[in-house]
């Protein structure tokens, strides 16, 4: 080696064994956090998973309520009370939790969120997580989870210089057709009538067309008036995909309505979350009943219109209305008593 | 030339350093921290926190003791300053909006509707570190690369009132990382002046690209008599003499040592018997002969 490299190498080296961990003032300065360390995702899976076991075994919702909230939480409550009715046990989650990917975006003020996706091989899906910090002094909760099949592709998402997702405002819609908030409206506005898919820029997928089936066959009740109305509830949790699109967790109310004359009486098939909520059924009244849906709405970089690629949704709520004896009689239909 | 200054260069980067460590060694002592308090802190309710923004250094070791009168239960912990403004949101506290060594806080006190915190400080999952005790706690911890908060808080509904904190910084190792930079810093001033000097105890090895020419020019001058005498470069400046030719001097090789001579080889005699076969002599049945044989041949290499 040549004499000024030896030299300039310990010159080097003695400094650089001097200098390491020297204190030094923060770069940028910036006031945020990453949502959660690896262990701490681990923390709040390792409790969910508990809670949640301990739940199914207890036939009882109650303990969800410290690791879910909102419309996860009125969903698997509402499967709670049909399990219950129908005295039917659960079963607990005995294998291990297979979370498959983690995205834990930076915040500079609190609610806290993170994205994570989790493999169930049983019923081959993965679930679409979202966990929630809403201050510093609360739990994580579960606060979405649309499920989408095993084989569907979640679009990549884009990171930050220190690889983290980068979480984006709902009325964010640069480099979109629309925002998640716009595009959740139009999607919702699409459900209530499918015709409407074109003119609001939204793509007829399939869950569309399902729930239009669904809502068909109710209206071909003969002599009951159902209508079936969606609404988007505030986007909150949105990501922006590497495509310049974005990653939305909407959750939708869908409230179905059936008027029904005295001549007439509606009932679900037994075991149904339907017949365990409106045990006797629709007779000579009207009858409510009102679902969640949570839905994962890709909006793609550029023109092209939102898609959902995943969903998760039940009944939360049944409740008989007014007495229908004014309803005009009409002959009985198949579907019906 | 280059030798030179790339040799001073050494030698101030040495000194410095050796300078900085000095100083690092001698500010910080054998604990490798400096120590300041207790002070003690007017608060009257039951937060006390630093400000976003507050501690901005990394990698500095702190040392953090509060302690309380009565041996009122009292909580200390660091946190990311997100979780650590959200935790003390809307509750009445006091807050530490700059610092200087070695106490020089500036404080203000911040309204809030709440007297106190939500939640015991000791139930949250997010402090990076913490301790709790009656009368006192204290906590030691490195400064991360993240923006953190400082966090004294009362326990329960007693309130900070007699607070008086100690607080100890430095650097992990200090003391020894200034003496070995001090060390380092010696080293590299030393090499330095072996360079500028150019001692031959840095001489060895492979020629080095940026020495001086080897070549060495000399200045002489012929008298009548034909006879040479050198010349001082000074007197060259002088202007005193004219330089008519140069000639580089090649600085004489070391002559190659001489080979060690061949050692002589033996002599070795032999005598012929009547049939013409050769016999070999030693030198002692040689001497016993005595004069009872002739030299026939004593060609060079093949002496008989």
């Amino acid at each position: 080696m040549r004499r000024p490299t030896v030299v300039l190498t310990a010159a080097a080296l003695a400094l650089g064994l001097a200098g390491c961990a020297i204190p030094h003032q923060r770069g940028d300065g910036a006031i945020d956090k990453v949502a959660a360390t690896k262990g701490q995702v681990a923390a709040i899976y390792e409790d969910y998973r508990e809670i949640r076991n301990a739940a199914i075994e207890l036939l009882d919702p109650k303990p969800l309520s410290t690791v879910e909230t909102g419309p996860v939480l009125a969903i698997d409550t509402g499967s709670f009370a049909v399990a219950q009715k129908l005295n039917r046990t659960g079963e607990q989650e005995a294998g291990p939790v297979d979370v498959t990917r983690v995205e834990t975006p930076r915040f500079t003020q609190y609610p806290l969120w993170l994205f994570a996706v989790v493999r169930d091989g049983e019923r081959d899906v993965q679930k679409l997580q979202v966990f929630e910090r809403t201050t510093a002094v609360d739990p994580w909760l579960l606060v979405a989870s649309p499920e989408a099949l095993a084989t569907t592709k979640i679009p990549d998402l884009r990171h930050d210089g220190s690889g983290r997702a980068i979480a984006i405002k709902a009325t964010d819609q640069r480099g979109m057709a629309m925002s998640a908030q716009e595009a959740a409206d139009a999607y919702a506005r699409v459900l209530t009538d499918p015709d409407q898919a074109s003119s609001a820029g939204i793509t007829e997928d399939a869950f569309v067309r399902q729930m239009a089936d669904v809502a068909a066959t109710n209206a071909a009740l003969d002599g009951v008036t159902f209508s079936q109305t969606w609404a988007a509830e505030k986007v909150r949790y949105v990501l922006r995909t590497s495509d310049g699109g974005a990653l939305a967790f909407v959750t939708l109310l869908r409230k179905d309505q059936y008027i029904v004359p005295t001549t007439r009486k509606i009932t679900w098939p037994e075991g149904s979350p339907q017949q365990a909520l409106l045990e006797d059924g629709i007779q000579g009244s009207s009858g409510n009943l009102n679902y969640y849906h949570q839905i994962l709405l890709h909006i793609p970089g550029g023109m092209a219109a939102p898609r959902a690629i995943g969903q998760y949704g039940g009944v939360v709520q049944g409740e008989l209305g007014f007495d229908g004896q004014s309803v005009e009689d009409d002959p009985p239909a198949p579907d019906e008593e | 030339m280059r030798r030179t200054i790339g040799g001073w260069a050494l030698i101030v980067l040495g000194l410095v350093c050796a300078l900085l460590g000095l100083a690092m060694a001698v500010l910080l002592g054998p604990d490798g921290r400096r120590t300041t308090g207790p002070h003690a802190v007017d608060v009257d309710g039951s937060v006390l926190v630093t400000a976003p923004g507050a501690i901005t250094w990394v990698d500095v070791k702190v040392d953090v003791l509060v302690e309380v009168p009565a041996e009122k239960p009292v909580f200390v912990g660091l946190g990311n300053s997100v979780d650590v403004t959200n935790y003390v949101d809307e509750v009445q506290h006091v807050e530490v909006t700059s610092f200087g060594t070695p106490w020089k806080p500036k404080l203000r006190t911040v309204d809030g509707e709440q007297p106190t915190v939500r939640g015991a400080p000791t139930a949250l999952d997010w402090w990076l570190v913490q301790s709790a005790g009656l009368g006192g706690a204290s906590l030691s911890t490195t400064l991360p690369d993240e923006p953190v908060s400082l966090a004294v808080v009362a326990v329960g509904s007693s309130n900070l009132s007699g607070l008086k904190i100690t607080l100890a910084y430095g650097i992990k190792g200090g003391f020894y990382k200034g003496l070995g930079l001090l060390l380092g810093g010696l080293g590299i001033a030393l090499a330095g002046r072996i360079l500028r000097r150019g001692e031959p105890a840095l001489e060895h090895g492979e020629v080095d690209e940026f020495e001086d020419e080897a070549d060495e020019v000399v200045y002489v001058y012929v008298d009548d008599d034909g006879v040479e005498h050198e010349l001082t470069e000074e007197q060259i400046a002088s202007g005193e003499f004219d330089v008519v030719a140069e000639e580089i001097i090649e600085p004489e090789p070391e002559p190659e040592p001489e080979p060690e001579p061949e050692p002589e080889p033996e002599p070795q005699y032999f005598w012929v018997d009547d049939d013409g076969v050769e016999h070999e002599l030693s030198e002692a049945e040689l001497a016993d002969l005595g004069d009872e044989y002739e030299i026939v041949d004593d060609e060079e290499g093949d002496e008989r």
